[in-house]
């Protein structure tokens, strides 16, 4: 049996698939290991991508899309709809598990070794504390793989890249427990992303319903951690907005998760060790988006892996530029954005309803962000120093 | 003592603000490290469905 790779990846999300497609297309052995018994499932993720964003990686394919999306609607605690203008916006939500599969063939196409069912359990350490390989616990043995380079793409509940020292613990005020399901029957006026932004919703979090096809949505709703009580969980708020919206959901699909909220992590390689998406916390901490984080970062990381596993002094160049360039590409937004959510989620039910009512006052023409950004500021002008502040490095 | 209920979803959410690493996931549960964990209940606060218990 193969027991040594030049790359192993763990985990067969978008992180861990992309970055082992580009190593394998670079000519480089490849092994991914996978926890769960199907790839692309469970789908624990709202599905919503930007159509521009998306194309920069790859090109969509016709059944990974969902539905086309061209604009927001925010809903406010008194339940009036603000409708942004259309064309402000245009994306997709996606299916997922059909996109994960896809990639996943195209990943084996080019050469990847994939085992599903294969539990990383504990990093192999050399002696000079780099990591020579995984121990993988594959339906009741424990089996060793070596290789040159370990990249982790383990999501938000990544523990082995504290075994490298790597500190991802996430405060309960840096996470936002989420459940979401997956309903038909869901009859929407507008192909648009529907976010519902309150406390009495979702306290610093929102509630979204992001439509599908056949009239089936995502609606899901994430709470942040420092609300969260086993007495008044992110389902029991979940419960709540499903009475009061759509009490007679017929649910297909039902998940949990969590959304990492905060800063990523600066440290994203340790010797011969990288972290991709979810695990280095790359989700804007703002609206929780992560999947093209995850397939840039995964990108990035399976091409500097492949160029320099053969050669530590290249390696270290490579690990430096590649957290140089998650830094450039999210690492300085996210910290602005993490800033704007604390601002946006110190308002309290009133406000929101407050600047939902002048907001809908504007002629329907008008109704674009700015002119949201501008009553916002006219409420709080705290915002916009908040804004400038962020956005200054202040 | 903290013990995972059988509604428990697998999601992970626990084990990311877990200060000891005190929880593992595997294919099909949660475990729970008895010597490890020091009962701070970070774990059973943050979960999206309430699904871990502290027992006496």
């Amino acid at each position: 049996m193969k027991t040594t790779w030049d790359i192993i990846i763990i985990g067969g999300g978008p992180g861990g698939l992309f970055a082992a497609l580009e190593a394998a297309k670079a000519g480089k052995s490849v092994l991914l290991c996978e926890r769960k018994r199907e790839m692309g499932i469970p789908v624990r993720c709202g599905e919503a991508v930007g159509k521009e964003d998306f194309a920069n990686y790859l090109p969509m394919e016709p059944r990974w899309i969902g539905s086309e999306i061209n604009t927001f609607i925010i809903v406010p605690p008194n339940g009036k709809e603000i409708k942004l203008k259309k064309d402000l916006y245009s994306g997709y939500v996606i299916n997922r598990d059909l996109f994960e599969y896809d990639i996943a063939a195209r990943a084996a196409e080019a050469g990847v070794q994939i085992k599903m069912k294969a539990n990383v359990q504990e990093l192999i350490h050399s002696d000079d504390g780099s990591v020579s390989g995984v121990r993988v616990m594959e339906s009741g043995k424990m089996h060793e793989y070596y290789a040159k380079i370990v990249i982790a793409a383990d999501g938000v509940e990544s523990r082995i890249s504290r075994q490298m020292g790597i500190q991802t613990v996430l405060k309960p005020e840096n996470i936002e427990p989420c459940v979401q399901v997956t309903a038909s029957g869901i009859h929407l006026p507008e192909k648009a992303l529907y976010l519902y932004i309150g406390t009495c919703y979702a306290p610093g979090g929102y509630a979204w319903v992001f439509p599908k096809a056949n009239n089936c949505a995502n609606i899901g709703l994430g709470i942040n951690g420092k609300y969260s009580s086993n007495t008044n969980c992110a389902k029991d708020y979940m419960d709540r907005f499903l009475d009061r919206f759509f009490p007679d959901a017929s649910i297909q699909r039902y998940v949990t998760g969590g959304v990492p909220v905060t800063t990523n992590l600066k440290r994203l390689t340790q010797d011969n060790f990288m972290i991709v998406g979810d695990a280095g916390h790359m989700v804007n901490p703002l609206n929780g988006g992560g999947i093209t984080h995850a397939i840039y970062s995964g990108i990035i990381a399976g091409k500097a892996a492949a160029a320099s596993c053969d050669d530590p002094q290249k390696m270290k160049i490579c690990f430096s530029k590649y957290e140089k360039e998650i830094y450039r590409k999210f690492g300085k937004n996210h910290e602005h954005q993490s800033k704007i959510k604390e601002v946006v989620y110190q308002m309290n039910d009133d406000d929101y309803n407050r600047i939902g009512g002048e907001f809908l006052k504007l002629d329907d023409s008008k109704r674009n962000f700015l002119n949201l950004f501008k009553q916002v500021v006219k409420h709080k002008p705290e915002f916009l120093i908040n804004v400038v502040r962020a956005f200054s490095g202040i | 003592m903290i013990v995972p209920l059988d509604h428990c979803d697998h999601c992970g959410t626990c084990i990311s603000v877990c200060p000891v690493d005190a929880l593992m996931l595997t294919e099909n549960s949660l475990i729970v490290d008895h010597e490890l964990c020091t009962e701070c209940l970070l774990c059973v606060n943050i979960c999206p469905v309430a699904a871990l218990e502290s027992k006496k």
